[in-house]
Parts: C-alpha cells; structure tokens; sequence
C-alpha cells in the first residue's frame, strides 16, 4: 500500500504535475482569503481571540503532524519547541542588541540546530521508547523552566516587552485578536504550502521511504540517520514559529507552555485531524478548540471528554477527520464521474 | 550521606516495582502503558479512603486487589482487542486513559494533598549510624528487594513464569505449543496494575497523595525503563537504584540541578548504548 504512495510522488506524468501546480496556487489563494473572509466577517473579539489561539495551535500541531507524517514518530514532549522560542525571544529582546526581527529569525533557527542535534542521538531509539523519551525530555525543560528562576523567572514566567514596531508594523497588531488571526492564518497558510512542495522533492518520497522501511532504506544505499534528524529539526521549527507567534500574542511565557499536558493536548489535535495529510492536524487544533471551549461552559469534565474521544477515534476512524473528508471526497468524484459516463 | 545513599535505595525501590510492571506489561503486549502512573496513583487514593475505615494493611490489600482486576480489564477490552494495531496507537490509547483516570481521581477526591499514615508499629524511627531513620522507609527498602525476588523467582522458576517468557519471545510460536497467550497476558496485565497499585500504597506514607503524583512517578519510571533498556528487567533493576541514587544525592549534593540530573543521565546513556543498559534490540 505504501510503496505504491513513493511511486506516485516520483512519477507523475507532467500534464497532471502542470494542472497539480495550479491547483496548488488556487487552494493557497483560497485558503488565505478565507482566513481574510473570517476576520473580515467575525466582529465578536472573544471569538477572535479564540480562533486567533485556535490557530498558533494549529501551526504547533501541524509541526507534531509532520513528524508523525515523514517519520513514523510520536512525540509527547513537543512542547519543548513552543515554549523554548517564547522564553528565547523573551530574553533575546531583553539581553540582546540587535534587531527583534532578527533576533525572532534567530530563534527559530536556533531551535532548528538544537533539535537537529538532539534528533541525532533521539531519532535511534525505536519507535515506543521515543515517546518516553520525548515525554522525559520535555518534562526535563518544564523543570529547569520552573526551577531557573533567576533566568526564566521560575513559575511566574516571563513577560516579553515588545518592540515598539516589527516587521514593519506597530506592534499592538501582534497583539489584538482581529489582526494577529490574519497573520497567523497566512503563516500557517504558508507553512503547508512550503511542506506541500518540500514533500514533493526528492526528501519526500526518500523520507517516507525510511518510515516504511529504515533497514531497506539502508539497503539500497540511502543514509538514514540525517534525513530523519533533518524531519525532527523541521518539526521543531514549524512548532516554534507557533511558539513565538504565541509569545508574541500574548506578550508572555511561563512554564506551563511547557508542561507534558501541553505536548498531550496537541498529540490529541493531531491524532484527532490525522496525520496523514498535512492540513489534518491544523483542522484538528481548530475543531479541539472550539470543541473545549464550548465544552468548558458546559461540564468541567473536559480531560474524561478529550480521554474518550481520543482513544474513540484511534479506535473507530484512525485516519482523523482529514481522513474522513478525503474518503467523503473521493466518494462524491466518484459518483460524478459515472454520473457523467 | 549514608541516609542520602538509603532514602536512594527507598525511591529506587518504589521506582522498581513501577518499572517492573511496565516492563511485564511490555514483554507481553508490546505496550508502553502510559497509564501505569494513574494506576498507581489510583492504588494510592483507594487505599486512602479504605484506611480512613479500616487499617493501613486492609486497605493495602483493598487498593492492590482492586488494581489487579482493573489490570486484567484494561487488557481484555483494551490491549487484547487491539493486539493487531501498531504499537503507537495502543500507547495512544493509554495516553487516553491517563486522562480519564487523571480527571476521575479529581472528582472524586480533589485537587487537595492527603497524606496516608504508616501502619501501627512502623512509626517509630531507629537509630541507623547515629541518625534516626524512619522504620517505615526501611520497609519500603524490604518491599522492593521482595517484589524483585519474587519476580524473578516467579519468571524463572515456575512453569507460568516459562510460559510467560515464551510468549514475550514469540507469542506465535507459543500459541503453537497449545499455551493461552490471551489468558497469560491477562494475568500479566492484572500483575502489572496491581504491582502499580502496590508502590501506589506503600508511597502514600513517604511521599503525599497529590494529583501530580501519577505523572511524576511515571516520568521518572520512564526515564528508569528507557535506561535500562526496554523490556529487560535487570537493566530496569539496576537503572531504578542508579535514579534513586542520583535523586538523593542530587538533592543534597546539587539542589540546583538535582530535578535536571534524570534526564541528563538519560541522554548519556542514550548516547553511549542508544538501547539502554541491559542493550537488547526493541
């Protein structure tokens, strides 16, 4: 089944790769304006500001989905990547002289080297050891967060001053819920986009290769080690531009952005989306928030909610519901296919 | 520094007992339980309220039994109907059962600490090179070397225990040979929970009853099975003294880093031998 998915991503005929590239620019500008349509079109803040973290969360999850996609891994401690930009950037435009924009790049890029050098010595432990593993080392960052606390600011956290402009722009549009869901929808926007099209070079069918099959992979003359390390670094950044944007938005950090409960609820996002595509996870994040939030007005049972429901779709519908609307999908090009033959 | 070295071999030995059951639960099912911490802090809650009726070694029974039939339950209509998943998804489904159990133990006791006395006559502290020592922590010390003598002795000894270690080689062949691998596992699991529920007991008068304690207890023996390599029980003996040392000693020796020095010594392992102590391929 899944050789047959490496086959079709080296050898598309070039029509059908012409008409996907369109495809591809139509679904973006869709999606964005979407995005744009719904800040435009919702005037309630609370909402706002829901969908605004709805959507950091999506971005954080769909970095947990991109490694659980291209590496076969599930991680319980991916937190570590959205909380350490936050507390990076918070001392970063404390400390450092610079820029902030360029300081933010930095971060980003600094969890990236970090992650690619833990994923050297992570990624070899089998696949069940690397969830403990995972979930140790995060629990490892939540202490040394809370305990540091002349650095961190231990369980007080950290309050992040932001500069008075970045990017360009004054920096209270970081901060109010209208503004800031447009930006982060566009960053997540192109976050998949920028996935869509690494996937569909050589590291896309090479990766999902050594998910299949690391030993054959090995094989057939392929150097395994780095390209799973290159994922895990690649996961790591995408959840800390969600990380930062969070810091960002809120304007601060505490250990509690990195707590295992954290890594757990965004494991259930992406579980709860599928992982199998790449957008699953985000429509995860955004469904579990609007979910909890209705939930949390009516019953304070929400983790017994999230509990059942979680083992519910492992069991029932393993492939999310990015997998349910695929099949829905397939089901109605299906029938109108005959209809016209 | 000699209480440091023995409160060591206290924690190292309620890290065992939980490190044993997940590594029982492993060898059998292929499971890495994450809700082996809820169980224990189960365990510990149950025998709370039975020792507000009864004394602490009724309620110890209680807790232990009622953790052994929870055990069987989670391998007969969890692990035992989800045998042909991939591993991940099994472990997915225990992380969904730390939920349930997490927000079953608040409702019904809270978010507020309690704390379990030790039984009658083991109150007392003796004098142990010239410091007083709390007899019950001594006990603890018992408890564990026993559960790991009984286990072995169990595993290599008795014909279950032959059983045992013939399906968490090969479940396939064993099934072959005419053994119920589906019955084994059940009892397995059951051991397992109540194994759980047992440290969950016997810490309650060390270290208090709070809502974290199941998630704390489950990361450090994770941090235990990981390094010792997972699925061998001596490597999980031996890291659980190893972690015990280094959190007493830690504590007096490096308060500042003593919460860091567990995971430190976990990547060094992992760099060093990539699949813990004892070294086996997973």
């Amino acid at each position: 089944m899944n050789s047959t998915l490496v086959i079709d991503a080296v050898g598309q005929p070039n029509a059908a790769h012409g008409r996907k590239t369109l495809g591809l620019v139509a679904a973006t500008l869709a999606a964005a304006g979407f995005g744009i349509a719904i800040a435009v079109l919702v005037k309630s803040t609370t909402v706002m500001s829901l969908l605004t973290q709805a959507v950091i969360y999506a971005i954080f999850a769909l970095g947990l989905g991109f490694l659980l996609k291209q590496n076969g891994m599930v991680s319980f401690g991916q937190a570590v990547f959205f909380g350490l930009p936050g507390y990076l950037i918070g001392l970063a435009f404390k400390f450092a002289g610079l820029p902030p924009e360029i300081l933010i790049a930095l971060v980003i890029a600094a969890v990236g080297v970090f992650a690619f050098a833990l994923g050297l010595v992570v990624v070899r432990v089998p696949g069940i050891a690397f969830g403990m593993l995972t979930l140790a080392i995060g629990q490892g960052f939540y202490v040394a967060a809370s305990k540091s606390r002349g650095v961190t600011g231990g369980a007080d956290g950290l309050n992040i001053n932001l500069p008075q402009h970045l990017f360009g722009l004054p920096s209270e549009v970081f901060q109010n819920p209208g503004s800031m869901f447009v930006i982060c929808w566009l960053v997540l926007v192109l976050l998949i986009v920028a996935l869509t099209l690494l996937l569909k070079t050589r590291f896309g069918p090479l990766t999902a290769a050594i998910r299949e099959n690391e030993e054959r992979a090995r094989f057939i003359g392929f150097r395994t080690l780095l390209p799973r390390a290159a994922i895990f670094a690649i996961s790591a950044m995408i959840s800390a531009v969600g990380g930062a944007l969070s810091s960002l938005y809120t304007g601060f950090i505490s250990p509690e952005s990195l707590h295992w409960s954290v890594s757990g609820a965004v494991l259930i996002m992406v579980v709860l989306g599928g992982s199998r595509t790449l957008w699953g996870p985000a429509i995860g994040a955004v469904v579990y928030y609007l979910f909890r939030d209705y939930l949390g007005g009516q019953t304070t049972h929400w983790m017994t909610i999230f509990g059942v429901s979680l083992i519910a779709v492992i069991v029932l519908w393993p492939s999310g519901i990015a997998g349910g609307v695929n099949r829905l999908v397939g089901r109605v090009r299906f029938a109108s296919e005959r209809s016209k033959a | 520094m000699m209480i440091q070295i023995l409160n060591g071999l206290v924690y190292g030995s309620l890290l065992m007992i939980m490190a044993s059951g997940l590594v029982l639960i492993y060898g059998l099912r292929r499971v890495v339980n994450f809700a082996h911490g809820s169980l224990y802090m189960l365990g510990a809650y149950i025998a709370y309220s039975a020792a507000l009726y009864f004394n602490f070694w009724i309620a110890l029974c209680a807790a232990v039994s009622i953790l052994a039939v929870i055990g069987f339950c989670l391998d007969r209509f969890g692990f035992r109907p989800l045998q042909d998943r991939d591993p991940l998804t099994v472990m997915l489904v225990t992380f969904g059962l730390l939920l349930i159990f997490e927000d079953v133990v608040q409702s019904v006791w809270g978010k507020q600490s309690y704390s379990l006395a030790a039984p009658e006559g083991l109150q007392g502290v003796v004098n142990l090179f010239g410091t007083p020592f709390p007899v019950y922590r001594l006990l603890l010390i018992v408890v564990g070397l026993l559960v790991a003598a009984g286990l072995i002795g169990w595993l290599r000894f008795s014909r279950i225990g032959l059983f045992i270690r013939a399906a968490s080689t090969d479940p396939v062949t064993t099934a072959m040979q005419g053994i119920n691998t589906d019955q084994i596992s059940g009892g397995v699991v059951a051991v397992g929970g109540a194994l759980a529920g047992l440290a969950g007991v016997v810490s309650g008068p060390f270290l208090s009853l709070a809502p974290t304690m199941g998630s704390d207890i489950l990361i450090d023996s994770f941090v235990v099975v990981v390094i010792g390599g997972l699925g061998s029980f001596a490597g999980a003996f031996a890291a659980a003294m190893i972690l015990g040392q280094v959190q007493a000693l830690g504590a007096v020796y490096l308060p500042d880093l003593a919460a860091l020095l567990p995971f430190a010594l976990m990547t060094a392992v992992l760099i060093w031998r990539p699949s813990g102590l004892a070294g086996s391929r997973v």
